[in-house]
């Protein structure tokens, strides 16, 4: 009986057994990466604002405080967006003529609100609450990274799920002191461990941390309620 | 009265303990049909013929779609616009409350209202206020959504329809009025009844400044009887309020004293005091004269006679002639002749004047708003000859700030307006074109009156055959001021800019007026306080210290109405005039929509009624006798019940009505009739403010009217009626048998002396005597088949006799009586491993840390619970619940979290007198062991670590397992996109805190956790542990009776844990071993044993 198949189907056959397994855990692996990527979660994605306003020159520069503009970090589950008023406070009399903060003068004047860009976005599903995190010791670069050396705003972590359980699992990787919330320089080696006489560590210091701090573990941390609702 | 609970089996018709309606009585094969699905409408999506067509479109579309919205990249960035100056006590994020008012039918009731970002998105019970002690009632409750009614008016109107400024309107109306002063025209200003002390200045000036003018009051469903009754008893129109904190024998003639009226808020509260089953010092069951009694005498079954120890069922109009008895027998002369009544209803008179008469000066009798004045006066007179008043009846000045007799001056207008004499007309709020009397033909008197103003929130029926259409501020955009039920004054302040412009009465009558044309309305309403501030209302500040602190505390301190040392007198009670034993009608307000205001309001539509539990309709009540004789409804195991359609392809519990002619003094209406048990037999009782022409979107095509079948003859109580049944059949949507226990029995009830008998058998033996009410983990019937039937018992039971097994089980059995018994034995609880706890340790779902520091729960007293649903509305404005229209809930698809169970208690549906309501609010009960959670594959519903039964919306893909397993039935699922995505005032109003949820999600009750984790971020940055009673949940919130009791299990000195160490606490279905964190305490009733029938 004739071959029914020509001889070069069995490379095909080879390839597509081999072949189609592969093409499906490749295209897994690529959704992956896709679903992770920046592309996806706008992370590193410098964001055009009305006012190209530099938080590496306000912060970073004139070590203005976090807390000047953003008033509801520690209250409210909204940092908050500084009125124009908090803008007019300086630029009233600094550049006060300045071709680039016209829009602000203009907001002011008018009584119209300055429309701000959103740079961090989360699903409206998701609860986040800045001040207890603030309360408990989770410094601003934990989420927001080096803030002070960003010219134009972005988001600096992915803000994926997964990420944010990755603190809510072992919340002492990232703890601080309640002092050092809001500076963007502070690492942990720079305080001495008074039991070993050693620079702590992140493990050592955020252990102990977890304690004075009153941190709820894991299991806690983690109900579902605690972000969506 | 030791109930066990056993696995229910099928019930034999008429044999069913307790029976949500009539149909659940008869046990027809269609209702239990209904039963055996968990979605009855499930089908129905599918029966809709699909043509071919249509299929292929669809399916095409599908595949052209195939992608289209599946970008995992943000479409776009959102902006923030922050303020350009913030205000100092705003931080966005975080909520303000504001103290203000909520005024209807003459009484103001003090509400907090809580405001996000501007933006006022739930109101919520005033502590300080008189009239509301923090409870809210549910129509005060859905009043927020009226003001972002889409439908609200949004402009004013002049004659052609055209919108016109306000500064054009005002200049043409002065000059109009003007010209009217000089012709000595008159000019009339028709408003509801003023309880506002700046709009009775405004109006007095205004009558000054133009000496044409006149005020004419109109009200609905007002107090006109209460008034006059008490113009009969006391010689004027003095205010009549009780004290329920010390009334322990209580009679309501007629009257639905805990839910309908607007002080019915305060009286809930207080009548509720003397109504706890609570051990006393020393564990000792209340006494009988610990607790009150009610007795309610009524035609229409209300809440107030639902929750009554004893309720006689008699026609309205008979009511007279049982409180001449009652009087007689009190040892009253009256006035005339005194009534010959019943020797049924002599047993009763006796037995409760006897009851009362050992309670002198501690009981009250009240009669109903609707009841004759003479009914009013007899009352009071009652209350006199018992010393009651001065005690438990408190007389006080008037609150009204123009005490008025609206029926007749309402006449007196129509007269004016027919004599073509009234120059210009002014409707300030109110509808009369829809709700004046149907004799007085107030729409053709209106046509010759000059010119026509009407302020009003919508285009109603009046506003379109007016001049002059000004639409009308809602109370949270406008300053006012109102007095409550005791005349203790509110400053009505808004919270939010008028969101169309809108204007109150005072401020439009003081545009006409030259000296405060200019002013803003809080000037008027402050100037007015600035001069007539109460001598001891200030603080040392002078006014304007005052001032803000009236704002802050939501009252004026000191002006609550004064008291009148005046006792009653029998002499002005005109003589009885029996009235005839023809059919009689009732007309009462709506329980929800009310006098039909709120016909536009979907939450009060989708509000189930506290008895018919109907939402959307209005229907002819009358009883299953009346229906026997006018040969209504279907005929089933000797009572008369609605028809329940099984046809339409699985389309269940949908309630047949059949439409029949109601007509009196000469005048006829069609509508649905609803048979209710208990409902006097041959009466009749209508809902008003149903059948709206012109109300809205909302509103349009729900009832029918019954307006027109009131004269000014007869308001209330119309006799010489008739009722024909006519062809055809219309569909109500009646929520009762939704969501069915399926005689599960699972409200635990009993009277006081069972109760106390109970316990003290249990005191005496706890091992061998169940409690009253706790039941063991698994009743006893059960318990032998499960452990022969369980595979894999725990080994330490393995190999044990069946004597062991015994021991064993009440080893467990009195642990867990101990354990919420006596607190303080905790060390035995240590001792103790979690598998003793209960009889069956097998379990699937993992136990919960019980060691955690906080595990919330919560119980409900059925016993205090008076069934008003204000829980309900509550919910649905904290929860953002959507409304699903009447076409959904017919498929039993009402999405409210919380549900108030309706149960009638008695073997015969016609023995209306013997006849025992009982309700029972069910959320979702939070089971420790929740049946949900394990069968939800996507784990979308889950444990969370203090114990609540998580719902993660944005996990749910919709399989509706959790529902199916969930023995309580408190899940709820969106079929289809029920939130209004749309309406952009919707979006204002939605607590931002709490999910909008999308179609194909499932959702229940979450004991508000949105505020649990905002009471515990605060608490925890505190550093601090959260207060007892620090986080109410919006049910408990609202709860007039308070009812609801929410905390913490951990904390041993809780309330919730007083409560449920009650003996009277169960768990519902707890045989299941779902270890519910919600428990009830049983309903314990005190009756009169003179009137226990044997």
């Amino acid at each position: 009986m004739a071959q029914v198949f020509h001889r070069s189907m069995n490379s095909l056959a080879r390839l597509t057994v081999f072949g189609l397994p592969m093409l499906f855990a490749g295209s897994v692996l690529g959704g992956t990466i896709i679903y992770r990527s920046g592309y996806i979660t706008g992370q590193k994605e410098v964001v055009d604002q009305p006012v190209p306003f530099s938080h590496k020159h306000h912060t970073g520069e004139l070590g203005i405080d976090c807390r000047y503009c953003h008033t509801g970090v520690e209250t409210s589950s909204f940092a908050g967006i500084p009125p124009t008023k908090t803008c007019m406070n300086c630029h009233q009399q600094m550049w006060a003529g300045s071709e680039m903060l016209g829009v602000v003068r203009e907001s002011y004047k008018l009584d119209q609100s300055i429309p701000w860009e959103r740079v961090h976005i989360l699903p409206r599903y998701v609860y986040f609450n800045h001040s207890i995190h603030i309360a408990k010791g989770v410094g601003c670069y934990s989420c927001h990274g080096e803030v002070d050396k960003m010219n134009l705003t972005h988001q600096a972590k992915p803000l994926l799920m997964e990420w944010c359980l990755k603190c809510h699992r072992d919340p002492a990787a990232h703890l601080r002191p309640k002092e050092e919330v809001f500076s963007m320089t502070w690492r942990p080696e720079q305080m001495k461990n008074p039991a070993t006489g050693e620079p702590y560590t992140q493990r050592e210091l955020g252990t102990e941390l977890m304690e004075k701090h009153k941190v709820r573990g894991p299991l806690t941390l983690t109900s579902c309620s605690m972000c969506h609702r | 009265m030791v109930r066990s609970t056993d696995v229910p089996t099928p019930v034999p018709a008429g044999d069913t303990e307790l029976w949500s309606g009539l149909e659940e009585w008869a046990g027809t094969p269609e209702f239990r049909d209904m039963l055996h699905r968990e979605f009855p409408e499930d089908a129905t999506a599918w029966t809709d013929p699909v043509s071919r067509r249509t299929f292929l479109t669809l399916a095409g579309a599908t595949a052209a779609l195939a992608g289209v919205g599946c970008s995992p990249r943000m479409a776009s960035r959102e902006k923030i616009y922050p303020y350009t100056r913030q205000p100092a006590e705003m931080t966005p994020g975080l909520p303000l409350f504001f103290a203000t008012g909520f005024t209807l039918n003459g009484i103001t009731t003090g509400v907090l209202a809580k405001s996000r970002e501007g933006r006022p998105i739930k109101l919520e019970g005033n502590p300080t206020h008189p009239g509301s002690l923090g409870g809210i009632d549910s129509v005060a409750q859905a009043s927020l959504l009226n003001l972002y009614d889409p439908d609200r008016s949004r402009q004013i109107l002049n004659k052609k329809n055209n919108p016109t400024a306000w500064e054009a309107m005002v200049g043409e109306l002065k000059s109009a009025v003007g010209r009217m002063k000089a012709d000595g025209k008159a000019i009339r200003i028709l408003t509801e009844t003023i309880n506002s002390p700046t709009m009775g200045a405004v109006l007095t000036e205004f009558e000054r400044t133009y000496p044409t003018a006149k005020v004419v009051q109109w009200e609905p469903a007002g107090r006109d009887n209460v008034r006059e009754g008490a113009k009969l008893a006391f010689g004027e129109p003095v205010n009549i309020i009780y004290d329920f904190t010390k009334a322990l024998r209580v009679v309501a003639l007629d009257s639905d004293f805990l839910v309908s009226d607007r002080s019915s808020t305060r009286y809930a509260r207080d009548f509720n005091q003397l109504r706890r089953t609570h051990l006393k010092e020393g564990d000792r069951v209340p006494a009988e004269n610990e607790l009150n009694r009610l007795y309610a005498v009524e035609s229409m079954l209300t809440a107030t006679g639902a929750v009554a120890d004893h309720r006689l069922p008699i026609r309205s109009a008979d009511v007279e002639g049982f409180a001449r008895a009652l009087a007689a027998a009190v040892g009253l002369t009256l006035p005339g002749s005194a009534p010959t009544v019943s020797a049924d209803q002599q047993k009763w008179v006796a037995a409760i004047a006897k009851d009362l008469q050992a309670y002198k000066g501690k009981s009250a009798v009240i009669a109903g708003d609707h009841q004759s004045p003479a009914v009013h006066a007899i009352a009071h007179a009652i209350n006199g000859a018992l010393g009651n008043v001065g005690a438990t009846v408190l007389v006080t000045a008037p609150i009204e700030v123009r005490p008025s007799s609206p029926a007749a001056d309402l006449k007196t207008l129509v007269a004016e307006m027919n004599a073509g004499s009234v120059g210009a007309l002014f409707i300030l709020g109110g509808n009369p074109i829809y709700t004046a009397p149907t004799d007085l033909k107030f729409a053709d008197a209106l046509g010759r009156v000059g010119i026509k103003v009407h302020l009003g929130s919508h285009q109603d029926e009046t506003a379109v055959v007016c001049d002059w259409h000004v639409n009308e501020a809602h109370f949270l955009e406008t300053w006012n001021d109102g007095r409550a039920y005791d005349g203790t004054v509110s400053i009505c302040q808004p919270l939010i800019a008028p969101l169309f412009g809108g204007r109150s009465g005072i401020e439009l009558l003081s545009a006409l007026l030259s000296e405060t044309a200019e002013l803003a309305p809080r000037e008027i309403v402050k100037n007015y306080w600035r001069k007539n501030w109460p001598a001891n209302g200030g603080s040392v500040g002078g006014f304007d210290a005052g001032w803000q602190l009236a704002l802050r505390d939501g009252v004026i301190p000191g002006t609550a109405a004064a008291r009148v040392d005046k006792q009653p007198a029998a002499a002005g009670i005109p003589a009885y005039v029996a009235p005839s034993p023809s059919m009689e009608v009732n007309f009462r307000a709506d329980p929800t929509v009310f006098d039909g205001r709120y016909a536009n309001n979907g939450w009060l539509q989708e509000l189930p009624k506290q008895i018919t539990k109907l939402t959307w309709d209005n229907a002819i009540i009358i009883s299953p006798k009346t229906a026997a004789d006018k040969n209504i409804g279907e005929e089933r195991h000797g009572t008369r019940g609605p028809r329940i359609e099984s046809t339409g392809g699985g389309e269940h519990g949908r309630t047949l009505a059949d439409v029949a002619e109601l007509t009196v003094n000469g005048r006829t209406i069609k509508g649905a009739v609803w048979i209710q048990p208990g409902h006097a037999d041959n009466s009749v009782t209508v809902h008003l403010g149903y059948g709206r022409e012109r109300c809205g979107k909302v509103g349009k095509g729900t009832g029918f009217n019954a307006y027109p079948l009131r004269g000014s003859e007869a308001p209330w109580i119309a006799v010489g009626g008739d009722l024909k049944k006519v062809d055809g059949d219309y569909i109500l949507a009646s929520t009762q048998a939704h969501w069915n226990m399926e005689g599960r029995r699972p409200v635990r009830r009993a009277t006081r002396d069972e109760f106390a008998k109970n316990y003290a058998e249990y005191v005496k033996d706890p091992h061998k005597t169940a409690l009253f009410a706790k039941v063991p983990p698994v009743a006893a019937p059960e318990w032998k088949s499960i452990d022969e039937n369980v595979p894999g018992s725990p080994n330490e039971w393995k190999g044990a006799s069946a004597e062991e097994h015994e021991k064993k089980r009440h080893a467990g059995h009195a642990h867990s009586h101990d354990h919420d018994h006596k607190k303080e034995d905790g060390k035995k609880e240590e001792e103790h491993s979690d598998e003793d706890k209960r009889l069956i340790p097998l379990t699937m779902v993992p136990d919960t840390n019980k060691h955690e520091a906080r595990r919330w729960a919560m119980a409900i007293d059925l016993t205090t619970c008076i069934g008003c649903s204000a829980c309900l509305a509550a919910c649905v404005a904290e929860n953002n619940i959507p409304v699903v229209g009447k076409k959904e809930v017919t498929r039993g698809r009402e999405m409210h979290w919380i549900r108030v169970d309706r149960y009638y208690e008695g073997t015969d549906p016609n023995d209306a007198a013997n006849l025992v309501t009982h309700f029972q609010p069910v959320p979702c009960q939070q089971c420790e062991k929740a049946p949900c959670e394990v069968v939800c594959p996507v784990a979308a519903t889950i444990h969370s670590y203090d114990g609540l039964n998580d719902m993660v919306y944005n996990r749910c893909v919709g399989t509706r397992y959790c529902s199916n397993n969930c023995p309580y039935k408190v899940r709820r699922f969106n079929f289809l996109t029920f939130s209004d995505w749309k309406t952009d005032t919707y979006k204002l109003m939605r607590n931002p805190e709490v999910t909008v949820r999308e179609r194909g999600v499932m959702e229940k009750c979450t004991y508000c956790v949105q505020r649990i984790r905002g009471a515990e971020i605060e608490a925890e940055r505190q550093g601090r542990e959260i207060r007892d009673g620090e986080i109410l949940t919006a049910c408990q919130q609202a709860c007039p009776a308070d009812a609801i009791v929410f905390g913490n299990l951990s904390d041993p000195k809780s309330r919730v844990n007083t409560w449920k160490s009650q003996p009277t606490n169960y768990g519902l279905l707890a045989e299941l071993n779902t270890m519910p964190r919600t428990t009830y305490l049983a309903a314990v009733r005190n009756p009169n044993p003179e009137l226990v029938r044997a």
